[in-house]
């Protein structure tokens, strides 16, 4: 679990009950500060009272749509990341989103997981990032130039497409991702409807093989119904 | 010309029709006006020709010097019809030796211009002093050893009057013509368009409810008839894309009711047992893999639905067939080494030739087959993939032909495996069913892009699945 400190403030600006709760639950759980509102109107005001560090915006919302907030909100020049929720997943309104100053996108239904990867990113955004060389996860050590992984001392022999799973694994250890994330961001393939689940459960099947079975700790988990998830051993 | 703009074709066709003959009568009075003038103005001039002959025989200078015109009617009768005629006799050096009375002691235009009247008979026409306009001919001819310069006159007045009142009748005559015309063309276009109007009820009546109704064809050749047989296409053409649409969504219904029914089952026995940390997070991973799968029949529905609605045209590329092939291999490659299958693969020798089509589609059409040859191949069997050059309605196509080692399609269900939600009655095939649309989306898919897909019947073995695509010229601009 990431520490926050001093907590970051996240908006949330839903006119679904259910879903509202369950983001403000995991948001809180995560802790962060978090606020819920359930119209626009209401978001538009608790932005200025609450000064929110990210807003969590839907765009299907009664009243005033998400769209004409986004603009109205993006006309204030306020210090504020927004990540756009919503079920209409085009592509031609995401790039509206994203042209109306919306920092990500993020088409419903969502792995929570994946929510929470995108929101974190956005606020490590605009800190300084050193380049780095290596990744470590427990005995697992990346290098990142030569593109090479060792555990424990032991050189893995892992091909391009393994590594660069791993890798995915690595920096988004200790929380799940989704099979989804899986194949938009590993392998690439923008269609949502492209039949490679089996290639990637037989990819991970071969990870596995290499990185978990000769070693006794085990860093790699399925969490079923969710995906896989590489979780730090605890102490 | 800009017409008031109308909103029933009737009354602007007979706005256009009474235009269009305002024009042409218009044009057609003013021809026949000048036409007429002109001949009777000629008329005129031959007249005067002739006048100025029987003047020069009638002039002769009496014992005292003095130039006279012989009145004699009886011996020439046609000097009745010249009782208007205005005359002047000058001789050469300007003296006018005689005016007849008709002139009032006006001049007759004056003295002589150069050449007037030397050559020939000079012809213009000319103002009085009072004003009224004078046709005048004149004529140089010796009388008695002198020569002398004649001028014949006549007042066109009257010639004017008379034109006037032609013009007049015209055009008193154009309104009335184009009244009846307008009345008639009005009438005319009534009756012509009338199976319009009824053709417009007949089909506001057609609603989702009564698409099996048709437009009556009174004359099937004439433009209307036409009109009427594209409707009735139209409306068969609705009438199954409707039927379609109904049983998908009932089918789209049933494969989406199902995951949840599951959902719902797993979650209240769950909830009913009371059970411990552990079920209980099985019975929510059990939920969560049945949402995912609802998340992906709604995403197939819809990658169909934009599919069917997208246009080819402008994405189309030219794509190798085996290049394409290699790369989804190459996506697919874990999973075959898994399976131990071994891929051959077979070209007939023939030139390979790109297809020009949508590269998204045609690779979504190859990776869903490749991936179900896959998914029922047994372990360690072959896969086999063969090329070769086919034509397609005597148009050029590449055929590529992927053949599993699988447990092969039911005879029957060669066709209906490319509907939506289709799954085969064969029981080795069922446990690995999917969401029942990847060969749909192949199909459309290929559809769309100008080709054909279809499982090869004559397979003994497996099943046999081959794309054609039509080698097209690609439009220049684009790669």
């Amino acid at each position: 679990m990431s520490i926050v400190s001093p907590r970051q403030r996240i908006l949330v600006i839903e006119d679904d009950k259910k879903m509202a709760r369950s983001l403000r639950e995991g948001f809180d759980e995560r802790g962060y500060d978090v606020q819920v509102a359930s119209s626009g109107e209401e978001g538009f005001f608790v932005v200025f009272s609450f000064r929110p560090d990210l807003l969590v915006l839907d765009l299907n919302l009664p009243g005033r749509g998400g769209l004409e907030i986004l603009r109205q909100l993006r006309e204030q020049a306020l210090d504020l990341r927004i990540l756009v929720l919503t079920s209409h997943n085009e592509l031609e309104e995401r790039v509206q989103g994203l042209r109306e100053g919306a920092d990500d996108y993020l088409g419903k239904p969502f792995a929570f997981s994946e929510l929470m990867a995108r929101v974190e990113a956005l606020l490590r955004r605009g800190q300084p990032t050193t380049p780095l060389h290596s990744l470590a996860v427990a005995d697992l050590i990346l290098d990142l130039t030569l593109r090479r992984a060792r555990r424990s001392g032991t050189s893995l022999a892992l091909t391009d497409q393994e590594f660069d799973l791993l890798l995915y694994l690595v920096e988004n250890r200790n929380r799940a991702v989704s099979r989804e994330m899986l194949a938009r961001d590993v392998w690439h393939e923008t269609s949502r409807f492209t039949p490679i689940d089996n290639v990637i459960d037989v990819q991970m099947a071969r990870l596995r093989r290499k990185v978990d079975e000769p070693f006794e700790t085990k860093l790699l988990y399925t969490v079923r119904g969710v995906g896989f998830s590489l979780r730090e051993p605890r102490p | 010309m800009k017409l008031p703009s109308s909103k029933s074709i009737r009354a602007r066709l007979t706005l256009w029709y009474v235009a269009v003959l305002t024009l042409i009568l218009a044009v057609y009075i003013a021809v026949v006006f000048f036409f007429q003038f002109a001949l009777l103005e000629r008329q005129i001039y031959h007249d005067a020709v002739q006048d100025v002959e029987t003047v020069e025989a009638l002039l002769f200078f009496d014992p005292a010097g003095h130039l006279q015109l012989q009145q004699d009617y009886f011996v020439h009768p046609q000097n009745r019809l010249l009782v208007d005629r205005l005359m002047e006799v000058q001789d050469l050096s300007g003296q006018v030796l005689y005016r007849s009375s008709t002139l009032k002691n006006f001049p007759l235009d004056g003295a002589q211009f150069p050449g007037e009247g030397t050559d020939s008979f000079n012809e213009r026409t000319t103002k009085l002093a009072d004003g009224s306009r004078v046709f005048l001919i004149s004529h140089v001819h010796p009388v008695e050893g002198h020569p002398l310069l004649i001028r014949l006159g006549y007042r066109l007045t009257s010639l004017e009057g008379r034109m006037l009142q032609f013009a007049l009748i015209l055009l008193l005559g154009l309104p009335i013509a184009l009244i009846a015309a307008a009345f008639a063309g009005y009438g005319i276009a009534r009756k012509a368009l009338s199976p319009i109007d009824e053709m417009a009820d007949r089909a506001e009546s057609i609603t989702a409810r009564n698409l099996h109704e048709r437009l009556a064809v009174e004359n099937e050749d004439d433009e209307l008839g036409r009109m009427a047989r594209v409707f009735n296409h139209l409306l068969g053409r609705l009438e199954r894309a409707f039927a379609e649409l109904q049983r998908f969504t009932a089918d789209a219904a049933h494969e989406l009711r199902t995951p949840l029914a599951s959902v719902r089952t797993t979650g209240e026995l769950a909830l009913e047992r009371n059970p411990g940390a552990d079920e209980f997070r099985e019975t929510v991973s059990s939920m969560l893999e049945e949402t995912i799968r609802l998340n992906q029949t709604i995403d197939g529905l819809l990658i169909l639905a934009r599919t069917e609605a997208r246009q080819v045209g402008e994405t189309e590329e030219l794509v190798s067939l085996p290049e394409l092939v290699h790369e989804i291999l190459k996506l697919l490659e874990v999973v075959i080494e898994e399976r131990r299958v071994s891929v051959s693969e077979d070209h007939d020798g023939h030139p390979e030739v790109p297809v020009c089509a949508d590269r998204s589609f045609v690779r979504a059409a190859i990776l869903n087959v490749l991936h179900n040859a896959l998914k029922f191949s047994p372990p360690g069997s072959r896969l086999h993939i063969a090329y070769s050059g086919v034509t397609i309605e005597s148009k050029p196509a590449e055929r590529v032909c992927i053949a599993d080692s699988g447990p092969g399609i039911q005879a029957g269900e060669h066709e209906r495996i490319f509907d939506r939600f289709f799954t085969s009655r064969n029981p080795d095939t069922q446990l690995s069913s999917g969401s029942g649309l990847g060969l749909s989306i192949a199909k459309l898919a290929i559809d769309r892009c100008g080709g054909r897909i279809f499982f090869d019947k004559t397979a003994t073995e497996g099943a046999c699945c081959c794309i054609d695509l039509p080698v097209g010229q690609c439009p220049p601009e684009k790669k």
